[in-house]
Protein backbone atom coordinates (compact mmCIF):
# COMPACT_ATOMS: atom_id res chain seq x y z
CA UNK A 1 0.00 0.00 0.00
CA UNK A 2 3.10 2.45 1.02
CA UNK A 3 4.28 1.80 -2.75
CA UNK A 4 0.98 2.68 -3.79
CA UNK A 5 0.54 5.53 -2.29
CA UNK A 6 3.83 6.66 -3.30
CA UNK A 7 3.33 6.34 -6.57
CA UNK A 8 -0.16 8.46 -6.45
CA UNK A 9 2.04 11.10 -4.60
CA UNK A 10 5.10 11.11 -7.23
CA UNK A 11 2.09 11.34 -10.03
CA UNK A 12 0.84 13.87 -8.63
CA UNK A 13 3.81 16.37 -8.30
CA UNK A 14 4.76 15.60 -12.49
CA UNK A 15 5.23 18.90 -13.96
CA UNK A 16 5.53 20.95 -10.76
CA UNK A 17 7.62 23.53 -9.55
CA UNK A 18 8.76 21.45 -6.81
CA UNK A 19 11.39 19.88 -9.32
CA UNK A 20 12.72 22.90 -9.99
CA UNK A 21 13.81 23.64 -6.61
CA UNK A 22 15.12 19.64 -5.87
CA UNK A 23 17.63 20.56 -8.81
CA UNK A 24 17.99 24.12 -8.41
CA UNK A 25 19.48 23.32 -4.38
CA UNK A 26 22.47 21.56 -4.96
CA UNK A 27 23.17 23.70 -8.34
CA UNK A 28 23.28 26.60 -6.71
CA UNK A 29 25.05 26.05 -3.91
CA UNK A 30 27.92 24.39 -6.10
CA UNK A 31 27.40 27.36 -8.92
CA UNK A 32 28.32 29.91 -5.96
CA UNK A 33 31.25 27.51 -4.64
CA UNK A 34 32.18 27.87 -8.80
CA UNK A 35 32.37 31.39 -8.44
CA UNK A 36 34.17 31.73 -4.88
CA UNK A 37 36.94 29.29 -6.47
CA UNK A 38 36.69 31.21 -9.54
CA UNK A 39 37.51 34.53 -7.98
CA UNK A 40 39.54 33.23 -4.79
CA UNK A 41 41.50 30.92 -7.63
CA UNK A 42 44.93 31.93 -6.42
CA UNK A 43 44.18 31.94 -2.60
CA UNK A 44 42.01 28.86 -2.50
CA UNK A 45 43.95 26.64 -4.65
CA UNK A 46 47.12 27.46 -6.37
CA UNK A 47 50.21 25.31 -4.95
CA UNK A 48 47.78 23.35 -2.49
CA UNK A 49 48.04 19.42 -2.37
CA UNK A 50 45.33 17.72 -3.78
CA UNK A 51 43.90 15.71 -1.10
CA UNK A 52 43.63 19.35 0.65
CA UNK A 53 42.00 20.99 -2.46
CA UNK A 54 38.90 18.01 -2.41
CA UNK A 55 38.76 18.31 1.65
CA UNK A 56 38.59 22.04 1.00
CA UNK A 57 36.12 21.86 -1.44
CA UNK A 58 33.94 19.99 -0.23
CA UNK A 59 33.91 21.97 3.65
CA UNK A 60 33.00 24.62 1.16
CA UNK A 61 30.29 23.03 -0.46
CA UNK A 62 28.80 21.71 2.74
CA UNK A 63 28.78 24.95 4.92
CA UNK A 64 26.24 26.49 1.73
CA UNK A 65 24.27 22.89 1.73
CA UNK A 66 23.53 23.18 4.95
CA UNK A 67 21.61 26.39 5.41
CA UNK A 68 20.32 25.32 1.93
CA UNK A 69 19.15 21.81 3.54
CA UNK A 70 17.39 23.76 6.39
CA UNK A 71 15.26 26.28 4.28
CA UNK A 72 14.88 23.86 1.53
CA UNK A 73 13.25 20.94 3.89
CA UNK A 74 10.42 23.69 4.38
CA UNK A 75 9.95 24.36 1.17
CA UNK A 76 9.49 21.18 -0.28
CA UNK A 77 7.26 19.81 3.04
CA UNK A 78 5.02 23.08 2.17
CA UNK A 79 5.19 22.72 -1.73
CA UNK A 80 3.95 18.73 -1.32
CA UNK A 81 1.45 19.33 1.20
CA UNK A 82 0.65 22.33 -0.75
CA UNK A 83 -0.80 20.10 -3.95
CA UNK A 84 -3.54 18.59 -1.28
CA UNK A 85 -4.45 22.33 0.20
CA UNK A 86 -4.76 24.23 -3.01
CA UNK A 87 -8.06 22.53 -3.69
CA UNK A 88 -8.56 21.05 -0.75
CA UNK A 89 -7.90 17.35 -1.92
CA UNK A 90 -7.41 16.27 1.60
CA UNK A 91 -11.43 14.94 1.84
CA UNK A 92 -11.20 13.07 -1.79
CA UNK A 93 -8.01 11.13 -0.74
CA UNK A 94 -9.21 10.64 2.64
CA UNK A 95 -12.37 8.95 1.44
CA UNK A 96 -10.57 6.82 -0.30
CA UNK A 97 -9.76 3.19 1.22
CA UNK A 98 -6.50 3.92 2.46
CA UNK A 99 -5.29 4.54 6.00
CA UNK A 100 -4.73 8.24 7.41
CA UNK A 101 -1.58 7.44 8.63
CA UNK A 102 -0.14 5.81 4.91
CA UNK A 103 -1.35 8.94 3.59
CA UNK A 104 0.93 10.89 5.97
CA UNK A 105 3.78 8.67 6.12
CA UNK A 106 3.11 9.40 2.25
CA UNK A 107 3.69 12.89 2.54
CA UNK A 108 6.53 12.98 4.60
CA UNK A 109 8.19 9.94 2.83
CA UNK A 110 7.69 11.92 -0.43
CA UNK A 111 9.30 15.17 0.95
CA UNK A 112 12.50 13.38 2.83
CA UNK A 113 12.98 11.24 -1.23
CA UNK A 114 12.96 14.54 -2.71
CA UNK A 115 15.26 16.15 -0.25
CA UNK A 116 17.46 12.55 -0.99
CA UNK A 117 17.42 13.35 -4.27
CA UNK A 118 18.77 16.72 -3.95
CA UNK A 119 21.61 15.92 -1.42
CA UNK A 120 22.37 12.72 -3.47
CA UNK A 121 23.15 15.74 -6.60
CA UNK A 122 25.64 17.78 -4.85
CA UNK A 123 28.51 14.31 -4.84
CA UNK A 124 28.17 14.54 -8.78
CA UNK A 125 28.29 18.55 -8.56
CA UNK A 126 31.06 18.55 -6.44
CA UNK A 127 32.74 16.50 -8.15
CA UNK A 128 32.36 17.79 -11.72
CA UNK A 129 33.22 21.65 -10.10
CA UNK A 130 36.57 19.59 -8.51
CA UNK A 131 37.44 18.56 -11.98
CA UNK A 132 36.94 21.40 -13.71
CA UNK A 133 38.43 23.64 -11.59
CA UNK A 134 41.71 21.24 -12.08
CA UNK A 135 41.87 19.06 -9.23
CA UNK A 136 43.56 15.69 -10.19
CA UNK A 137 44.24 12.49 -8.20
CA UNK A 138 42.03 10.37 -6.05
CA UNK A 139 38.33 11.77 -5.95
CA UNK A 140 37.57 11.13 -1.85
CA UNK A 141 34.05 9.40 -2.62
CA UNK A 142 34.01 8.46 1.36
CA UNK A 143 34.38 11.89 2.06
CA UNK A 144 31.60 13.25 -0.64
CA UNK A 145 28.72 10.82 0.65
CA UNK A 146 29.02 11.21 4.24
CA UNK A 147 28.88 15.02 3.46
CA UNK A 148 25.94 15.12 1.77
CA UNK A 149 23.62 12.56 3.38
CA UNK A 150 24.60 12.55 6.92
CA UNK A 151 23.62 15.97 7.64
CA UNK A 152 20.72 15.02 5.79
CA UNK A 153 19.63 12.33 8.22
CA UNK A 154 20.37 14.83 10.98
CA UNK A 155 17.99 17.04 9.75
CA UNK A 156 15.55 14.51 10.23
CA UNK A 157 13.66 15.88 12.97
CA UNK A 158 12.67 19.12 10.77
CA UNK A 159 12.13 17.14 7.78
CA UNK A 160 9.43 15.37 9.86
CA UNK A 161 8.50 18.66 11.85
CA UNK A 162 7.75 20.81 9.04
CA UNK A 163 5.84 17.45 7.38
CA UNK A 164 3.55 17.99 10.14
CA UNK A 165 3.02 21.77 9.82
CA UNK A 166 2.54 21.97 6.41
CA UNK A 167 0.15 18.95 6.06
CA UNK A 168 -2.22 19.92 9.17
CA UNK A 169 -2.14 23.87 8.57
CA UNK A 170 -3.89 24.76 5.30
CA UNK A 171 -2.31 28.14 5.51
CA UNK A 172 1.64 27.96 4.83
CA UNK A 173 2.68 31.22 6.42
CA UNK A 174 3.85 29.74 9.80
CA UNK A 175 5.11 26.29 8.91
CA UNK A 176 7.16 28.76 6.21
CA UNK A 177 8.19 31.05 9.07
CA UNK A 178 9.35 28.34 11.28
CA UNK A 179 11.83 27.00 8.93
CA UNK A 180 13.63 29.96 7.81
CA UNK A 181 14.32 30.71 11.44
CA UNK A 182 15.32 27.70 11.66
CA UNK A 183 17.37 28.01 8.97
CA UNK A 184 18.72 31.31 10.75
CA UNK A 185 19.06 29.45 14.28
CA UNK A 186 21.45 26.39 12.63
CA UNK A 187 23.38 28.89 10.68
CA UNK A 188 24.27 30.41 14.61
CA UNK A 189 23.95 26.99 16.12
CA UNK A 190 27.53 25.84 15.80
CA UNK A 191 30.42 27.34 19.00
CA UNK A 192 27.25 28.60 21.02
CA UNK A 193 24.77 25.68 21.76
CA UNK A 194 25.28 22.68 23.86
CA UNK A 195 25.29 19.47 21.76
CA UNK A 196 21.35 18.86 22.73
CA UNK A 197 20.38 21.18 20.55
CA UNK A 198 18.60 19.84 17.56
CA UNK A 199 19.50 22.61 15.51
CA UNK A 200 23.47 21.92 15.83
CA UNK A 201 22.98 18.52 14.41
CA UNK A 202 23.29 18.87 10.73
CA UNK A 203 26.82 20.43 11.15
CA UNK A 204 27.87 17.43 12.75
CA UNK A 205 29.97 18.97 15.37
CA UNK A 206 29.75 17.50 18.83
CA UNK A 207 32.19 17.02 22.15
CA UNK A 208 33.00 13.79 21.22
CA UNK A 209 33.87 14.79 17.86
CA UNK A 210 31.68 11.61 16.23
CA UNK A 211 29.75 12.44 13.47
CA UNK A 212 27.62 9.54 13.88
CA UNK A 213 26.44 10.73 17.38
CA UNK A 214 24.90 13.93 15.55
CA UNK A 215 23.40 11.03 12.68
CA UNK A 216 21.79 9.05 15.37
CA UNK A 217 20.56 11.61 17.50
CA UNK A 218 18.97 13.45 14.38
CA UNK A 219 17.46 10.40 12.78
CA UNK A 220 15.88 9.19 16.06
CA UNK A 221 14.94 12.20 17.20
CA UNK A 222 12.57 12.48 13.60
CA UNK A 223 11.57 8.81 14.11
CA UNK A 224 9.57 10.47 17.48
CA UNK A 225 8.52 14.06 15.97
CA UNK A 226 6.94 12.05 12.68
CA UNK A 227 5.06 9.38 14.87
CA UNK A 228 3.56 12.59 17.06
CA UNK A 229 2.72 14.07 13.41
CA UNK A 230 1.02 11.31 12.30
CA UNK A 231 -0.97 10.52 15.12
CA UNK A 232 -2.42 14.20 15.27
CA UNK A 233 -3.20 13.70 11.86
CA UNK A 234 -5.02 10.52 12.35
CA UNK A 235 -6.87 12.26 15.25
CA UNK A 236 -7.79 15.04 13.54
CA UNK A 237 -10.99 15.76 11.45
CA UNK A 238 -10.20 16.20 7.77
CA UNK A 239 -11.35 19.55 6.83
CA UNK B 1 -41.53 1.39 -7.13
CA UNK B 2 -42.36 1.00 -3.10
CA UNK B 3 -40.03 0.12 -0.24
CA UNK B 4 -40.66 -3.04 0.84
CA UNK B 5 -39.32 -3.44 4.36
CA UNK B 6 -37.48 -6.53 4.19
CA UNK B 7 -34.77 -4.61 1.12
CA UNK B 8 -31.29 -5.02 2.99
CA UNK B 9 -30.39 -1.39 4.44
CA UNK B 10 -27.25 -0.61 3.34
CA UNK B 11 -26.64 2.84 5.69
CA UNK B 12 -27.82 3.07 9.02
CA UNK B 13 -26.77 5.89 11.84
CA UNK B 14 -28.04 5.75 15.13
CA UNK B 15 -28.48 9.15 17.17
CA UNK B 16 -26.02 10.15 14.85
CA UNK B 17 -24.97 13.56 16.49
CA UNK B 18 -21.78 15.96 15.75
CA UNK B 19 -20.76 18.67 17.72
CA UNK B 20 -19.13 21.93 16.06
CA UNK B 21 -17.48 24.61 18.32
CA UNK B 22 -19.56 23.55 21.11
CA UNK B 23 -22.64 23.43 18.81
CA UNK B 24 -24.95 20.24 18.11
CA UNK B 25 -24.87 20.96 14.18
CA UNK B 26 -26.09 17.53 13.87
CA UNK B 27 -28.66 16.57 15.74
CA UNK B 28 -29.39 12.51 17.32
CA UNK B 29 -30.15 11.90 13.25
CA UNK B 30 -31.27 8.31 12.63
CA UNK B 31 -31.14 7.49 9.16
CA UNK B 32 -31.82 4.44 6.81
CA UNK B 33 -30.83 3.53 3.31
CA UNK B 34 -32.07 0.27 1.36
CA UNK B 35 -30.37 -1.22 -1.56
CA UNK B 36 -31.35 0.30 -4.70
CA UNK B 37 -32.64 3.74 -3.22
CA UNK B 38 -31.82 6.99 -4.68
CA UNK B 39 -31.54 8.81 -1.30
CA UNK B 40 -32.12 12.33 -1.73
CA UNK B 41 -30.77 14.17 1.30
CA UNK B 42 -32.53 17.50 1.70
CA UNK B 43 -32.05 20.87 3.97
CA UNK B 44 -31.51 24.55 4.04
CA UNK B 45 -27.74 25.64 3.54
CA UNK B 46 -26.51 25.19 6.92
CA UNK B 47 -29.05 22.70 8.06
CA UNK B 48 -26.27 19.92 9.04
CA UNK B 49 -26.11 17.82 5.16
CA UNK B 50 -22.43 18.05 4.48
CA UNK B 51 -21.21 17.31 8.08
CA UNK B 52 -23.32 14.45 8.10
CA UNK B 53 -21.72 13.15 5.22
CA UNK B 54 -18.40 13.64 6.13
CA UNK B 55 -19.39 10.99 9.30
CA UNK B 56 -20.53 8.91 6.92
CA UNK B 57 -17.49 8.73 4.80
CA UNK B 58 -15.17 8.98 8.25
CA UNK B 59 -13.46 12.22 7.50
CA UNK B 60 -14.73 13.44 10.67
CA UNK B 61 -15.94 11.63 13.73
CA UNK B 62 -19.38 11.45 15.88
CA UNK B 63 -19.41 13.37 18.83
CA UNK B 64 -22.08 10.52 19.35
CA UNK B 65 -24.08 7.66 17.78
CA UNK B 66 -23.10 5.36 15.49
CA UNK B 67 -22.83 4.55 11.67
CA UNK B 68 -23.30 1.15 9.74
CA UNK B 69 -22.54 0.66 6.19
CA UNK B 70 -23.09 -2.83 4.56
CA UNK B 71 -23.84 -3.82 8.39
CA UNK B 72 -20.38 -2.83 9.37
CA UNK B 73 -19.50 -0.09 11.74
CA UNK B 74 -17.29 2.31 10.18
CA UNK B 75 -15.27 2.95 13.50
CA UNK B 76 -14.01 -0.20 13.69
CA UNK B 77 -14.30 -1.62 9.76
CA UNK B 78 -13.63 2.46 7.83
CA UNK B 79 -11.87 0.77 5.31
CA UNK B 80 -13.39 -2.04 3.88
CA UNK B 81 -16.31 -0.04 3.98
CA UNK B 82 -14.69 2.43 1.80
CA UNK B 83 -13.89 0.11 -0.51
CA UNK B 84 -17.20 0.02 -1.52
CA UNK B 85 -17.89 3.66 -1.20
CA UNK B 86 -17.44 6.19 -4.28
CA UNK B 87 -17.76 9.91 -3.21
CA UNK B 88 -17.69 13.67 -3.76
CA UNK B 89 -17.91 15.73 -0.55
CA UNK B 90 -18.79 19.52 -1.12
CA UNK B 91 -17.40 20.32 -4.49
CA UNK B 92 -14.98 18.43 -6.41
CA UNK B 93 -11.50 18.46 -5.65
CA UNK B 94 -8.46 17.61 -7.75
CA UNK B 95 -4.93 18.49 -9.02
CA UNK B 96 -5.41 21.29 -11.75
CA UNK B 97 -2.13 20.95 -13.28
CA UNK B 98 -3.08 17.32 -14.35
CA UNK B 99 -5.17 16.26 -17.05
CA UNK B 100 -8.65 14.17 -16.51
CA UNK B 101 -7.01 11.24 -16.71
CA UNK B 102 -3.87 11.75 -14.50
CA UNK B 103 -6.02 13.04 -11.90
CA UNK B 104 -7.94 9.62 -12.20
CA UNK B 105 -4.82 7.52 -12.22
CA UNK B 106 -3.80 8.94 -9.11
CA UNK B 107 -6.86 7.97 -7.63
CA UNK B 108 -6.81 4.67 -9.30
CA UNK B 109 -3.09 3.71 -7.80
CA UNK B 110 -4.46 4.14 -4.36
CA UNK B 111 -7.50 2.01 -5.25
CA UNK B 112 -5.67 -0.90 -6.90
CA UNK B 113 -8.20 -0.76 -9.81
CA UNK B 114 -7.78 -2.29 -13.55
CA UNK B 115 -6.35 1.15 -15.73
CA UNK B 116 -9.21 0.76 -18.24
CA UNK B 117 -11.46 1.52 -15.54
CA UNK B 118 -10.48 5.00 -16.52
CA UNK B 119 -11.79 4.93 -20.07
CA UNK B 120 -15.17 3.29 -18.40
CA UNK B 121 -15.77 6.05 -16.02
CA UNK B 122 -14.58 8.95 -18.56
CA UNK B 123 -16.87 7.62 -20.92
CA UNK B 124 -20.03 7.32 -18.23
CA UNK B 125 -19.37 11.35 -18.15
CA UNK B 126 -18.94 11.90 -21.49
CA UNK B 127 -15.15 13.76 -20.68
CA UNK B 128 -13.13 11.39 -22.95
CA UNK B 129 -12.38 14.07 -25.64
CA UNK B 130 -11.50 16.51 -22.69
CA UNK B 131 -9.07 13.62 -21.11
CA UNK B 132 -6.23 14.79 -22.21
CA UNK B 133 -6.44 18.69 -20.68
CA UNK B 134 -5.54 20.35 -17.55
CA UNK B 135 -8.40 20.04 -15.50
CA UNK B 136 -7.73 23.74 -14.47
CA UNK B 137 -9.49 24.62 -18.01
CA UNK B 138 -12.04 23.02 -16.75
CA UNK B 139 -15.91 24.23 -16.43
CA UNK B 140 -17.39 23.73 -13.01
CA UNK B 141 -19.92 21.59 -14.79
CA UNK B 142 -16.95 19.02 -16.33
CA UNK B 143 -15.25 19.52 -12.54
CA UNK B 144 -18.08 18.32 -11.40
CA UNK B 145 -18.70 15.41 -14.08
CA UNK B 146 -14.68 14.15 -13.21
CA UNK B 147 -15.65 14.63 -9.48
CA UNK B 148 -18.50 11.88 -10.15
CA UNK B 149 -16.12 10.01 -12.63
CA UNK B 150 -13.49 9.89 -9.21
CA UNK B 151 -16.33 8.82 -7.46
CA UNK B 152 -17.11 5.78 -9.74
CA UNK B 153 -13.84 4.60 -10.35
CA UNK B 154 -13.28 1.84 -7.65
CA UNK B 155 -17.04 0.75 -9.41
CA UNK B 156 -18.84 1.65 -5.88
CA UNK B 157 -21.95 -0.45 -4.21
CA UNK B 158 -23.08 3.24 -2.75
CA UNK B 159 -22.62 6.31 -4.43
CA UNK B 160 -22.52 9.33 -2.11
CA UNK B 161 -22.73 12.82 -3.81
CA UNK B 162 -22.95 15.99 -1.77
CA UNK B 163 -24.63 19.09 -3.53
CA UNK B 164 -22.99 17.96 -7.17
CA UNK B 165 -25.37 20.30 -8.86
CA UNK B 166 -24.41 23.39 -6.82
CA UNK B 167 -23.30 26.03 -8.79
CA UNK B 168 -24.46 24.86 -12.12
CA UNK B 169 -26.74 26.79 -14.51
CA UNK B 170 -29.75 24.52 -15.97
CA UNK B 171 -28.37 22.83 -18.59
CA UNK B 172 -25.67 21.66 -16.23
CA UNK B 173 -27.92 20.57 -13.82
CA UNK B 174 -30.12 18.73 -16.03
CA UNK B 175 -26.75 17.06 -17.76
CA UNK B 176 -25.77 15.82 -13.92
CA UNK B 177 -29.18 14.79 -13.06
CA UNK B 178 -29.72 12.44 -16.22
CA UNK B 179 -26.49 11.21 -15.78
CA UNK B 180 -27.11 10.59 -12.43
CA UNK B 181 -30.63 9.01 -13.05
CA UNK B 182 -29.37 6.61 -15.49
CA UNK B 183 -26.40 5.29 -12.82
CA UNK B 184 -28.29 2.59 -10.88
CA UNK B 185 -29.49 0.84 -13.93
CA UNK B 186 -26.30 1.03 -15.21
CA UNK B 187 -24.47 -0.59 -12.02
CA UNK B 188 -26.92 -1.35 -9.60
CA UNK B 189 -25.29 1.49 -7.19
CA UNK B 190 -27.40 3.08 -4.37
CA UNK B 191 -27.20 6.65 -4.33
CA UNK B 192 -27.64 9.47 -1.48
CA UNK B 193 -27.36 12.58 -3.31
CA UNK B 194 -28.09 15.55 -0.93
CA UNK B 195 -29.36 18.94 -2.36
CA UNK B 196 -30.71 22.16 -0.69
CA UNK B 197 -33.58 22.26 -3.37
CA UNK B 198 -35.93 19.38 -3.39
CA UNK B 199 -36.86 19.90 -7.05
CA UNK B 200 -33.34 18.73 -8.05
CA UNK B 201 -34.12 15.63 -6.90
CA UNK B 202 -37.29 14.77 -6.77
CA UNK B 203 -37.69 13.43 -10.40
CA UNK B 204 -34.52 11.18 -9.62
CA UNK B 205 -35.01 10.05 -5.83
CA UNK B 206 -36.92 7.17 -4.32
CA UNK B 207 -36.36 8.21 -1.04
CA UNK B 208 -36.22 11.23 0.70
CA UNK B 209 -34.62 12.42 4.17
CA UNK B 210 -35.60 16.30 5.04
CA UNK B 211 -32.78 17.53 7.72
CA UNK B 212 -33.14 20.94 9.33
CA UNK B 213 -30.87 22.75 12.07
CA UNK B 214 -29.01 19.36 12.49
CA UNK B 215 -32.37 17.26 12.54
CA UNK B 216 -33.75 14.49 10.51
CA UNK B 217 -37.24 15.81 10.38
CA UNK B 218 -38.56 13.55 7.73
CA UNK B 219 -38.50 10.24 6.52
CA UNK B 220 -40.29 8.44 3.72
CA UNK B 221 -40.74 7.61 0.24
CA UNK B 222 -40.89 10.16 -1.83
CA UNK B 223 -44.80 8.91 -3.22
CA UNK B 224 -45.67 9.56 0.70
CA UNK B 225 -44.24 13.43 0.21
CA UNK B 226 -46.19 13.27 -3.06
CA UNK B 227 -49.23 12.49 -1.38
CA UNK B 228 -48.54 14.77 1.91
CA UNK B 229 -48.40 17.41 -1.46
CA UNK B 230 -51.70 16.16 -2.81
CA UNK B 231 -53.59 19.22 -2.74
CA UNK B 232 -57.76 20.64 -2.46
CA UNK B 233 -59.98 21.20 -4.74
CA UNK B 234 -61.58 24.54 -5.60
CA UNK B 235 -64.94 25.07 -6.90
CA UNK B 236 -66.53 28.23 -8.37
CA UNK B 237 -70.33 28.01 -8.11
CA UNK B 238 -73.13 31.06 -8.23
CA UNK B 239 -73.98 31.62 -5.01
CA UNK B 240 -71.11 30.24 -2.73
CA UNK B 241 -72.67 31.39 0.64
CA UNK B 242 -75.69 29.41 0.16
CA UNK B 243 -73.99 26.62 -1.31
CA UNK B 244 -71.55 26.32 1.45
CA UNK B 245 -73.67 26.17 3.85
CA UNK B 246 -75.97 23.69 1.83
CA UNK B 247 -72.96 21.21 1.18
CA UNK B 248 -72.22 21.68 5.12
CA UNK B 249 -75.67 20.49 6.11
CA UNK B 250 -74.87 17.25 4.27
CA UNK B 251 -72.04 16.65 5.95
CA UNK B 252 -69.59 17.93 3.01
CA UNK B 253 -65.95 18.64 4.41
CA UNK B 254 -65.77 21.98 2.33
CA UNK B 255 -64.15 25.33 3.32
CA UNK B 256 -65.06 28.88 2.28
CA UNK B 257 -62.26 30.90 1.40
CA UNK B 258 -61.66 34.25 -0.26
CA UNK B 259 -65.70 33.65 -2.35
CA UNK B 260 -64.73 30.32 -2.77
CA UNK B 261 -65.43 26.47 -1.81
CA UNK B 262 -62.65 24.67 -1.02
CA UNK B 263 -62.54 20.78 -0.31
CA UNK B 264 -59.75 19.26 1.26
CA UNK B 265 -58.00 15.95 -0.15
CA UNK B 266 -61.07 14.89 -1.90
CA UNK B 267 -61.16 12.22 -3.58
CA UNK B 268 -63.17 11.81 -6.90
CA UNK B 269 -66.17 10.07 -5.54
CA UNK B 270 -66.68 12.91 -3.47
CA UNK B 271 -66.09 15.34 -5.54
CA UNK B 272 -68.28 14.07 -8.07
CA UNK B 273 -71.03 13.69 -5.30
CA UNK B 274 -70.53 17.10 -4.08
CA UNK B 275 -71.05 18.54 -8.01
CA UNK B 276 -73.84 16.35 -8.82
CA UNK B 277 -75.51 17.74 -5.41
CA UNK B 278 -75.19 21.52 -6.08
CA UNK B 279 -76.16 20.85 -9.91
CA UNK B 280 -79.38 19.26 -8.67
CA UNK B 281 -80.17 21.84 -6.02
CA UNK B 282 -80.19 24.60 -8.90
CA UNK B 283 -76.48 26.07 -8.59
CA UNK B 284 -74.48 26.94 -11.14
CA UNK B 285 -70.63 25.10 -11.32
CA UNK B 286 -68.56 27.15 -13.03
CA UNK B 287 -65.10 25.87 -12.05
CA UNK B 288 -63.83 22.60 -9.99
CA UNK B 289 -60.50 22.93 -9.49
CA UNK B 290 -57.27 20.86 -8.65
CA UNK B 291 -54.57 22.94 -6.27
CA UNK B 292 -52.13 21.75 -5.20
CA UNK B 293 -49.15 22.39 -3.00
CA UNK B 294 -45.41 22.13 -4.66
CA UNK B 295 -43.27 19.61 -3.35
CA UNK B 296 -40.89 22.86 -2.77
CA UNK B 297 -43.75 24.30 -0.71
CA UNK B 298 -44.19 21.51 1.51
CA UNK B 299 -40.39 21.40 1.81
CA UNK B 300 -40.34 25.11 3.03
CA UNK B 301 -42.96 24.77 5.32
CA UNK B 302 -41.39 21.66 6.78
CA UNK B 303 -38.37 23.36 7.03
CA UNK B 304 -39.44 26.55 8.24
CA UNK B 305 -37.27 28.57 5.84
CA UNK B 306 -40.35 30.24 3.98
CA UNK B 307 -39.91 33.17 2.73
CA UNK B 308 -36.67 33.35 3.98
CA UNK B 309 -34.84 32.44 0.47
N1 LIG C 1 -15.84 24.26 12.09
C1 LIG C 1 -17.07 24.64 12.45
N2 LIG C 1 -17.28 25.20 13.65
C2 LIG C 1 -18.53 25.58 14.02
N3 LIG C 1 -19.61 25.45 13.26
C3 LIG C 1 -19.46 24.91 12.03
C4 LIG C 1 -18.18 24.47 11.56
N4 LIG C 1 -18.34 23.97 10.33
C5 LIG C 1 -19.66 24.08 10.03
N5 LIG C 1 -20.34 24.65 11.06
C6 LIG C 1 -21.79 24.89 11.10
O1 LIG C 1 -22.45 23.67 10.98
C7 LIG C 1 -23.68 23.83 10.31
C8 LIG C 1 -23.86 22.75 9.30
O2 LIG C 1 -22.96 22.93 8.24
P1 LIG C 1 -22.98 21.99 6.96
O3 LIG C 1 -21.85 22.40 6.10
O4 LIG C 1 -23.06 20.59 7.39
O5 LIG C 1 -24.35 22.40 6.29
P2 LIG C 1 -24.95 21.98 4.88
O6 LIG C 1 -26.28 21.41 5.14
O7 LIG C 1 -23.98 21.14 4.15
O8 LIG C 1 -25.13 23.37 4.20
P3 LIG C 1 -24.91 23.83 2.67
O9 LIG C 1 -26.19 23.60 1.96
O10 LIG C 1 -24.62 25.29 2.81
O11 LIG C 1 -23.75 23.07 2.12
C9 LIG C 1 -23.67 25.23 9.75
O12 LIG C 1 -24.58 25.99 10.49
C10 LIG C 1 -22.27 25.73 9.96
O13 LIG C 1 -22.30 27.08 10.29
MG1 LIG D 1 -22.93 21.37 2.39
Amino acid sequence: MMLRILSSEFLKIRKKLIWLLVAAGPIGVVALQAVNYGVRYDYLVAGKETAKLWSGLIGNVSMLALPALMVGLALVASMTAGIEHQMNAWKLTLALPVRKRQVFAGKFLLTALLLLISCTLLVPLTVALGLALGFDGPIPYGDLLTNAYYPYLAAMPFIALQAWLSVTMANQTLPLTIGIVGMIVSMFAGGRFPDWVPYKWPQLVNASHEPLYSVTAGVALGLVVFVAGMAEFVRKDVK
Amino acid sequence: MEMSANQELILETNELTKKLGGKPVVKAVNMQIRRGDIYGFLGPNGAGKTTTIRMLLGLAKPTAGSIRIFGKDIRKMRLAILRKVGSLVEYPSYYGHLTATENLEAVRRLLGVPKSRIDEVLSIVRLTKEAKRPVRGFSLGMKQRLGIATALLGDPELLVLDEPTNGLDPAGIQEIRELIKSLPQTSGVTILISSHLLSEVEQMATRVGIISKGELIYEDSIHRLREQAQGRVRLGVSNPESAWRLLLSHGYPVGWENGRLTVAKADDRTVASIVARLVKQDFEVYRVEEETASLESIFLQMTGTEGSL
